[in-house]
């Protein structure tokens, strides 16, 4: 049994995923507590994603359980669409809605799903988007913007809904090298304005100088966690040393 | 001038296609049911709009018994000749005893409604037309909403919007967008099929020539009506290679392309350096 805090966010218990014949997640155990950054690394296939995308139901875990606060995300009765409220998501790809501007990206949902004014959701969305460093693009289509900037307006999206948490599902792998520090330095701050945030990323720097809580992840199973300096300077885990020792 | 026109009424080819003198008194006889074919392709068309939409959702449904229907519709639909449909159901139409009792409590159906035309023949020939076009549309909105990447509905869930929220303010929008092009194709066909009308008898612009036709043994008629019809169709059709040229330069260049296969390209617009945050 996993050790319960009050201040959990996020609780995953005996977490399995399979896509058909393949079992993807074989048995998962992780807690984020509030305010807490934890990073998810690991090769590619080693479930990463998968186990971000249980957490929002995303994806439907096929057994275990996964909680978000005090509700059952794979309940068989939850309102998954009043619990996504409260779960940021960014993604590899961005996923804006390219109909809209980055403006009306941000307030789309702010008015559709939380029912705030469209004054309300402008003022709030322009707020989110100064704050990403793209108050002079709020007009922009994301066709006219660099994937670093439409990353940050990603960030901003899921910003204006207050969410108590934030999922970033490899959202820089997708970016040439010099668009990346943009992306991070916004990640980076909102780390330190105490946001709870679960990253999967393949970006050590940013585990090692913002995470909380490093988990290393391989075959399906948590392989190894702690502080990012333990295991990125001393792994006590064979598979830890040879991933590390590929990445650096 | 007098000479030029003597000849042209008297060679043969000139005379039975091109005839100045047939062509004049089917002109006002073609302009006038022109409108009708016009009104039975704009309104069939509207009402195959939310028909179709409604198919495409039934065959992307999850459930069999309600993908069957649909998938039964469209086949059979498509795989049959729509001047056989319009045989089938336009005459089907007046056997039902349904229809029978509303004529007879509704006499003015029998009576000339609009442009001429009785309006249990509005209905009923807009009913075949539409039930013809709602299969294709229903294609033709099925595979636009799926050519959307799925991880617009992914983001769309993500931030607590409901399928049917997602489907009107991300999925939809979207879908026309790309689609536009391909409806108007299928509009201009519908347009050119109202000429199978004129089998049942509905006075359109094909029924018309057919008759002056037979009356001066010419067919100069057709080639008129043929002239109107290509009114529409031909700058339609320009118009639809100008939305297509343009939508295949914003997709190219854009992002919602190159995100399809999960690595984005970078905006050749001259987006100003990034890094600035």
């Amino acid at each position: 049994m996993m050790k319960q805090s009050d201040e959990a966010v996020i609780r995953i218990l005996g977490l399995r995923k399979s896509f058909g014949p393949v079992e993807v997640l074989r048995g998962v155990d992780l807690e984020v507590d509030k305010g807490e950054v934890v990073t998810i690394l690991g090769p590619s296939g080693s479930g990463k994603s998968t186990l971000l995308r249980c957490v929002n139901r995303l994806e439907e875990p096929t057994a275990g359980e996964v909680w978000f606060e005090d509700v059952q995300v794979n309940g068989h009765k939850t309102d998954m669409n009043h619990v996504r409220e409260r779960i940021g998501m960014v993604f590899q790809s961005f996923n804006l809605f390219p109909h809209l501007t980055a403006k009306g990206n941000v307030m789309l949902a702010q008015r559709r799903v939380l029912g705030r004014s469209k004054e309300e959701a402008e003022v709030n969305a322009v707020e989110q988007l100064t704050k990403v460093g793209l108050a002079d693009r709020i007009d922009y289509f994301p066709s006219q913007l660099s994937g670093g900037q439409q990353q940050r307006v990603a960030i901003a999206r899921a910003l204006a809904m207050d969410p108590h948490v934030m999922l970033f599902d490899e959202v820089t792998s997708a970016l040439d090298p010099e668009l990346v520090r943009g992306v991070l330095d916004v990640m980076k701050s909102l780390a330190a304005g105490g946001m709870t945030m679960l990253v999967v990323t393949h970006e050590m720097g940013f585990a090692r100088e913002a995470a909380d809580r490093v988990v290393f992840m391989d075959c399906g199973v948590i392989v190894e966690e702690g502080p990012p300096e333990r295991v990125f300077d001393q792994p006590s885990h064979e598979r830890t040393k040879d991933f590390l020792g590929h990445i650096s | 001038m007098e000479a030029f026109l003597q000849w042209w009424e008297t060679n043969t080819l000139t005379r039975l296609f091109f005839s100045v003198e047939v062509i004049g008194r089917a002109l006002p006889v073609i302009a006038k049911a022109f409108p009708v074919s016009l009104t039975f392709a704009v309104i069939s068309f509207v009402a195959a709009i939310p028909a179709g939409l409604a198919l495409a959702f039934m065959k992307m449904s999850k459930r069999r018994w309600v993908r069957l229907p649909a998938v039964l519709y469209v086949d059979l639909v498509r795989g049959t000749p729509l001047f056989l449909q319009i045989l089938i159901v336009y005459f089907g139409l007046t056997l039902l005893p349904v229809y029978g009792d509303f004529v007879r409590a509704n006499p003015w159906s029998k009576e000339p409604f609009f442009l001429g035309l009785d309006f249990t023949l509005w209905a009923r020939g807009m009913f075949v037309l539409s039930f013809n076009s709602a299969a294709y549309l229903c294609e033709i909105f099925r595979a636009g909403i799926q050519s959307i990447h799925k991880g617009q509905l992914e983001a769309a869930r993500s931030l607590g919007m409901t399928v049917p929220k997602a489907m009107i303010y991300v999925i939809i929008p979207q879908t026309i967008r790309r689609i536009l092009p391909t409806l108007m194709s299928e509009y201009i066909l519908l347009f050119k099929d109202t000429a199978l009308l004129a089998a049942v008898g509905i006075a359109e612009m094909t029924l018309r020539a057919r008759e002056i036709a037979a009356s001066t043994l010419n067919q100069s008629g057709y080639v008129l009506a043929a002239a109107f019809y290509l009114v529409i169709t031909i700058p339609l059709g320009r118009f639809v290679q100008r939305l297509e040229d343009r939508l295949a330069q914003s997709e190219g260049g854009g992002v919602q392309a190159a995100a399809g296969d999960g690595r984005p390209a970078e905006s050749p617009q001259p987006a100003a350096a990034d890094g600035a945050g």
